[in-house]
């Protein structure tokens, strides 16, 4: 096995362990992340299998198609972290509105009036 | 229909060094209109300037924007059983007179929101020519997509009658509440009428104000549809 085989290895190790110790993370994602790690841990230790598949969908090498789906994927990852940031907005949004809403700083006249 | 029943919701964001001119003139021109100060998460003592004047003052713990402040000042607004809503900022621009303008013109009767405009008079001095031709853009769109024919689209300063604002649903929370609030007028159906308001550009009002490359983020934020 060549240096650069356990090099990807051992970062594959840890991204899969950086996904597992999520405990929210649910069963479906854990399973699509381990299905990922297989897949990728083929890819690393059979490279002819890449340049197979490359070829059967018009690709040269198989190099380029793992780069383009790489593209394809971090696209979709920014894409869905805009999505969740967004919700984020709207929930701190509606907590900073409400606690701003509860705590009235009124001005002096009304709070005499309020305590009489 | 009473004063008493005006409120004037202003939000502010780091405005501490004018905040205290603006309100000293505002309550002097009329001191039975009811503030609101919105401090939308400043960290240079906007809310304690505010709460040294017979004002209202709400407090976002973090900064959202100028549209959600403007949101909860109209929301704490209608709570307290405003009859009118008045939108106003605390940059120093706008002179308080122009306020009761407006707020007389929905007291006739007739209409449900006076809006402010600085282009049915002569020119506004001391804007540039750029910003006067995104304006004109702005203008443009605001009739193509909602139909409302308007000659100052993003002006801050309107008065409304608080039934008419309680139908309004704002999700913008950064400039973009502007264009929200016509489509807001014209979906609703609402009678408006523009009235012409001063704006007075000084150089703190500039420095702090709108940079016209900010127009390109406004059309962004109204296409990624704000904050839900």
């Amino acid at each position: 096995m060549t240096p650069i085989k356990i090099i990807l290895i051992i970062l594959l190790l840890i991204v899969l362990r950086a996904f597992l110790v999520q405990k929210t993370l649910i069963l479906v994602k854990r399973v699509v992340a381990f299905l990922m790690f297989f897949f990728l841990l083929l890819l690393v230790i059979f490279p002819g299998v890449s340049t197979r598949v490359a070829n059967v969908i018009g690709v040269g090498r198989g190099v380029d198609l793992v780069f383009y789906f790489s593209h394809l994927f971090l696209l979709l990852l920014i894409i869905a972290l805009w999505r969740r940031s967004t919700v984020l907005v709207g929930t701190i949004t509606k907590l900073s509105r409400a606690i701003a809403l509860q705590n009235p700083n009124k001005p002096r006249e009304e709070k005499d009036k309020g305590e009489d | 229909m009473a004063c008493s029943s005006v409120w004037v919701v202003i939000p502010a964001y780091n405005e501490a060094q004018i905040l205290r001119d603006v309100l000293r003139e505002l309550l002097n021109y009329n001191r039975s209109y009811h503030v609101v100060i919105v401090d939308d998460g400043s960290s240079d003592g906007t809310a304690t300037v505010a709460s040294s004047f017979p004002v209202h003052v709400l407090t976002h713990p973090v900064n959202l924007g100028q549209g959600a402040a403007l949101a909860t000042g109209i929301e704490y607004a209608l709570g307290e059983k405003a009859e009118i809503i008045v939108t106003f900022d605390s940059d120093g621009q706008m002179r308080p007179q122009d306020i009761g303008t407006l707020v007389n013109e929905v007291l006739k009767g007739g209409i449900d929101v006076a809006l402010g405009s600085r282009f049915l008079t002569s020119p506004p001095s001391g804007m540039s020519r750029m910003k006067r031709i995104a304006l004109k853009w702005a203008t443009l769109l605001t009739k193509l997509t909602t139909g409302l024919k308007i000659t100052d689209t993003h002006n801050g300063m309107r008065a409304f009658k608080a039934e008419a604002l309680r139908k309004f649903v704002i999700t913008q929370n950064q400039m973009a509440h502007a264009s929200e609030i016509l489509s807001e007028i014209a979906r609703n159906k609402l009678v408006y009428r523009e009235l012409p308001v001063t704006i007075r550009y000084t150089q703190y009002s500039k420095a702090k104000g709108q940079s016209i490359f900010n127009s390109i983020n406004i059309l962004f934020e109204l296409f990624t549809g704000g904050t839900k």
